[in-house]
């Protein structure tokens, strides 16, 4: 499962972070950092960390396959 | 209808169970003067423009004398006003301070750590459901939750909470604009009261640190901040989270096909609860912001030194950005929700609240079959700002384990 998150979106909530911190980290005070392949164990935090965002920045993707004419949905 | 009519209607208590249709009247100007020269905003883009826009101040001390001065302590008390009523510089020292030991980047599993310990308030509170046929949600539920976890996150006894509870109630009051000066008069004491009880606690754990960010803030915080601080996350934590669960509760009752829906997906539960934070946000506006300078906004210049509420149960039902905004859609796409606002002053404990919701409503629902609400609308608080219901009777037909 992967999921991208539009850095031109993203303003430093930090909501993410709080809800899936094994995934997403911030460094400093502002700068998102997030593993953008992540495994089952992390989906239910994955997916409410998606639905927090205040931006809706996250986009997830649960098909892992080449991302050709896979739909991708948000939370 | 004449402006004045119409926030007085908001405020109006009769009008507390659905303030929605005043809402919608107000949108038809998003920048509303009223005839004491504040400015109620009620637009979606025009609300996120100003919650992020440097000339609007949270220091109330800003505006002219005459005005209510929300948030701001008497000179007398000694005590700073919390960061919430604070602006930069002032106001990101002193979050970026208390972020430390609570949130990212230094403490990011702080909150995730509790997760398991409020379950198992969760259980509890409904394991006390057997054998009854109904219910008080507030009571039974939805308050003792945020009440345990508050305590939790700053290191607060548990058992003080008949003590501070007198005392957050008052000040939560306070921020309701009908207050009066009874209400500040009454609040002013309670800031005083739990401020003094605080101070003890702070200066206890300053000696013997114990869990919880009191102690972790201790030594990097003047003692008169901190109690600031800690009367601020206290009372917030106490009457915030308690609408949201009961809110939510009371949306799902209200819309028995999305409960349906939740029964046979309950990964809905997740944007669920973001979308009852759209469609009845616990706090449904902020009356404290004050303009810094001309701000040029939606065709009118909003002067210098005006009080400005920013409307932010209106703004999230505005159609111009939410599709149908009066549908609770919990499918709803890209819900760019102002439920806990936005910009440098966005809801410090909103993460908090998240997982206390993501712990509370998934297993209230699952656990319990309701039959039906005893009273709709239920009876409502006082507080038009801090709004929810006092009581939410309902009936339960069944408890599963």
């Amino acid at each position: 499962m992967r999921l991208v998150v539009d850095l031109n979106r993203c303003q430093g909530f930090a909501q993410c972070v709080f809800l899936a911190p094994d995934v997403f980290s911030l460094h400093g005070d502002e700068a998102l950092l997030f593993s953008p392949r992540f495994d089952e164990a992390q989906r239910d935090r994955v997916e409410k960390a998606a639905a927090a965002c205040p931006v809706q920045a996250i986009l997830v993707d649960y098909f892992d396959e080449p991302t050709k004419g896979a739909e991708p949905h948000v939370g | 209808m004449t402006s004045g009519t119409l926030i007085t209607q908001i405020t109006d208590y009769a009008n507390r169970a659905d303030p929605y249709p005043l809402y919608a009247e107000l949108r038809k100007i998003p920048v509303r003067r009223e005839d004491d020269g504040s400015y109620l905003v009620s637009t979606y883009y025009e609300v996120r423009s100003l919650a992020n826009d440097p000339r609007l101040s949270n220091d109330t001390t800003n505006r002219p004398p005459g005005y209510a001065r929300v948030g701001q302590p008497e000179a007398e008390s000694g005590l700073p006003p919390s960061f919430i009523f604070t602006d930069p510089p002032v106001h990101d020292r002193l979050r970026e301070t208390i972020n430390r030991p609570f949130g990212p980047p230094h403490s990011p599993r702080f909150l995730d750590g509790l997760r398991g310990e409020l379950a198992t308030v969760v259980t509890d509170l409904l394991d006390a459901f057997e054998g009854k046929d109904q219910v008080d949600i507030v009571e039974d539920f939805a308050y003792p939750l945020p009440v345990t976890a508050i305590c939790k996150v700053l290191g607060v006894p548990r058992e003080d909470e008949p003590r501070f509870h007198v005392w957050a109630d008052a000040l939560a009051s306070s921020l309701d604009p009908q207050a009066g000066d009874d209400g500040q008069a009454k609040a002013q004491q309670a800031r005083q009261d739990m401020g003094a009880y605080l101070a003890d606690l702070i200066e206890t754990k300053r000696r013997h640190p114990g869990p919880g960010i009191l102690s972790a803030l201790a030594p990097d915080m003047t003692p008169a901040d901190l109690e600031a601080t800690a009367v601020l996350l206290l009372v917030a934590g106490h009457e915030t989270t308690v609408n949201a669960i009961t809110n939510t509760t009371l949306t799902l009752l209200r819309h028995p096909d999305v409960l349906d829906r939740l029964h046979k997906d309950p990964g809905l539960a997740v944007p669920l609860i973001e979308e009852v934070l759209r469609y009845e946000p616990p706090v449904q506006f902020v009356p404290w912001t004050t303009a810094l300078a001309d701000i040029d906004v939606a065709d009118t210049t909003i002067p210098k030194g005006a009080p400005v509420w920013l409307m932010l149960a209106a703004a999230n039902r505005d159609p111009k950005r939410f599709k149908d905004p009066d549908r609770f859609d919990p499918g709803r796409k890209d819900n760019e929700h102002l439920g806990f606002y936005t910009g440098i002053h966005y809801c410090f404990g909103a993460p908090l609240a998240r997982i206390e919701l993501h712990v509370a409503v998934p297993e209230l629902f699952r656990r319990v079959t309701f039959s039906r609400l005893l009273e709709d609308p239920p009876p409502y608080r006082a507080n038009a700002v801090l709004r929810g219901p006092r009581h939410l009777p309902v009936a339960i037909e069944a408890l599963t384990a």
